[in-house]
């Protein structure tokens, strides 16, 4: 008798204690490091284990990195919510890493632009472009729009990123009369820009050395990043190109398949996707907010990558459809590293 | 009944390495040879298809590119660090061996990304203004590569040269050998183990380098590894990149094993 009470007296306190730390447990959120890490604990996470009492920690790392983390870690994700670029988010959904998203656990997505939906696994956080900066100091002569990167004056002083090569493929087409899907139309005038590249980047660390150290005064850059440069006191002009617009991004925030905290990470991304909290991220990230009904800083109206309603998301950015963008970046990348990468 | 286990307790380590290492490049044939589906993850059936793409020039140039920049920073590492282990190894002050050997391991205590990062700077044009254009190119690629090899190189040198009796140059001296013929004919030939097992280190780590011409190639200078990590990361082609990382172990064992032959002296 006494044996038993014992052991029933052992389980029912590991229970207990099992269920106390689950709850206690942390929501854990995967994210790039840097200014996006800070920017989302500082608006996002604090408020959050305001409200909830829930602690979020965060995996930091590049889109590709953490891509590769959480395919191994399928069936049981060691994040709970993932932030990640569009066409990225659809390999996640293709390998069934994330979770379909159940609008109705996300109420704030009522107000969202309709472009902010981009499928079922994906809600976008906020917007920026790919656009042209440059060293102000270095560059004598303004650049104004995409076509002026093939001055010849710019010979040796630009840098791209080469993880990426979607946004430059994209506007070379663009302005031969193609588009991403028609891409090859862009291939000889990208040819041509060869001799003016001095760098390749496959960080945003990277990409903001380059730019910080002159040793590539003009970039095909975020313009997140390029607005973070700018604050910390580096010369840049950040352009909204006037022949092409730039090249659209939307960050998503997703939910992982098969998390221990499902309802929670619903909970984190309504709340990210809440009016107050997407004001503050624009202002945070000089990005343009998702949900329509958030303001946008007097200051930042008009700036490239800040879109302010629903008309300014179709003039003033340039959306490659994600889809296409999965699927042909593989070949984009190898034709880009043989004929603009290779010495 | 100890002596009889005690060998296959001994063994048991290096089983269990050669278990994990096996077991880790069949994974990687495995996926090598499954059909790269893009804008997927999910891969398809069997092909031999990732070996016939990863065959093409690009991916060749850049296995070329790769034996190049390693045969000469294998060249240049050794020039650099022979007098440097000699000094080492024949010093007759402690303070000066100290002293060496501190330099010597100094960059130990720095990350490989932050001597990277010191490299930038100094090749780059904020500090220094070069004559010629240093970084993004493959000459600064060999000049982090070499930086990053003398340490190791320097060291397995010294010990090597430590070996070596002076007397035996000693002798030959008094029989009227010059300091350089003593060193041709005798130091050098001495120390010749040492070299070899040096040369072939170097040699096969820089084949696996990443970091140096990631960060001071600036994306234009591509080694074996950082076209393993544009294939897998960027190109989201995981089939494709154990394909190309499969060829460039091969070769890697084929170029390793025929310089070890090539400098070991043949008993004759």
């Amino acid at each position: 008798m006494l044996r038993r009470a014992l052991i029933a007296s052992i389980v029912l306190s590991a229970a207990a204690a099992s269920a106390t730390s689950f709850a206690g447990a942390p929501l854990v959120v995967s994210v790039w490091g840097g200014n996006w890490k800070d920017t989302i604990e500082r608006v996002v996470a604090k408020p959050y284990t305001a409200q909830t009492g829930i602690p979020v920690e965060f995996e930091v790392g590049g889109t590709l990195d953490r891509l590769a983390k959480a395919r191994v870690a399928k069936g049981a994700p060691l994040v709970d919510v993932t932030f990640t670029t569009s066409h990225v988010a659809r390999l996640y959904a293709s390998d069934g890493l994330l979770e379909k998203l159940d609008l109705a656990k996300l109420p704030a997505s009522k107000d969202l632009a309709k472009e902010a939906f981009r499928s079922e696994h994906a809600v976008g956080g906020w917007a920026y472009v790919y656009t042209i900066a440059y060293r102000a100091d270095q560059v004598k002569t303004p650049i104004t729009k995409w076509a002026d990167l093939w001055r010849p004056d710019l010979k040796g002083k630009i840098a791209m990123p080469d993880f990426d090569p979607s946004h430059i493929i994209t506007i070379s087409a663009l302005l031969e009369g193609g588009n991403e899907k028609t891409w090859e139309k862009g291939q000889e005038r990208l040819r041509q820009l060869k001799p003016s590249i001095a760098a390749f980047f496959s960080t945003d660390a990277r990409s903001q050395d380059l730019m910080k150290t002159g040793e590539a005064p003009v970039e095909v850059m975020l313009s997140i990043n390029a607005f973070h440069l700018r604050e910390q006191g580096v010369p840049i002009t950040i352009v909204e190109p006037t022949d092409k617009p730039g090249i659209l991004g939307i960050d998503v925030a997703t939910v992982m398949a098969g998390g221990q905290k499902t309802k929670n990470a619903y909970e984190f991304v309504n709340m990210l996707l809440s009016k107050d909290v997407q004001e503050q991220l624009a202002a945070g990230f000089k990005a343009g907010p998702t949900n329509m009904k958030a303001g946008v800083p007097a200051a930042l109206k008009g700036q490239p990558g800040v879109f302010a309603t629903p008309a300014e998301w179709k003039e003033r950015g340039y959306i490659i459809d994600d889809e296409t963008r999965a699927t042909l970046l593989p070949k984009w990348k190898e034709w880009f590293n043989a004929n603009i990468v290779a010495r | 009944m100890r002596a009889r286990l005690a060998g296959p307790l001994l063994l048991a380590p290096g089983l269990i390495a050669i278990v994990l290492f096996a077991t880790a490049l069949g994974a990687l044939f495995r996926l090598s040879v499954l059909e790269f589906i893009p804008g997927s993850l999910r891969t398809g059936g069997v092909t031999a298809a990732n070996f016939h793409a990863v065959l093409s020039a690009q991916y060749l140039r850049a296995i070329g590119d790769t034996a190049l920049l390693s045969a000469a920073t294998t060249i240049l590492t050794l020039l650099a660090s022979y007098p440097v282990a000699y000094a080492l190894a024949r010093a007759r002050s402690g303070r000066v061996r100290s002293l060496l050997l501190g330099l010597t391991l100094a960059p130990f205590f720095t990350g490989a990304i932050v001597r990277t990062y010191a490299w930038m700077l100094v090749l780059g044009s904020s500090l220094v203004s070069w004559p010629v254009r240093l970084l993004f190119e493959p000459s600064g690629v060999l000049v982090g590569l070499v930086h990053f090899s003398m340490p190791t190189m320097i060291l397995i040198l010294a010990a090597a040269l430590a070996h070596v009796d002076p007397a035996l140059e000693r002798a030959a001296a008094s029989l009227g050998a010059r300091p350089a013929r003593v060193f041709a004919r005798v130091t050098l030939p001495l120390s010749m183990p040492g070299v070899v097992s040096a040369s072939l280190i170097v040699f096969a780590w820089t084949f696996s380098a990443f970091a140096t011409p990631e960060l001071l190639g600036g994306g234009r200078v591509k080694m074996i590894a950082n076209v393993v990590k544009d294939l897998a990361l960027d190109s989201f082609n995981w089939p494709g990149s154990a394909a190309f990382a499969i060829v460039a172990l091969a070769v890697t064992l084929a170029l390793v094993a025929g310089l070890g032959r090539l400098l070991t002296p043949r008993a004759s």
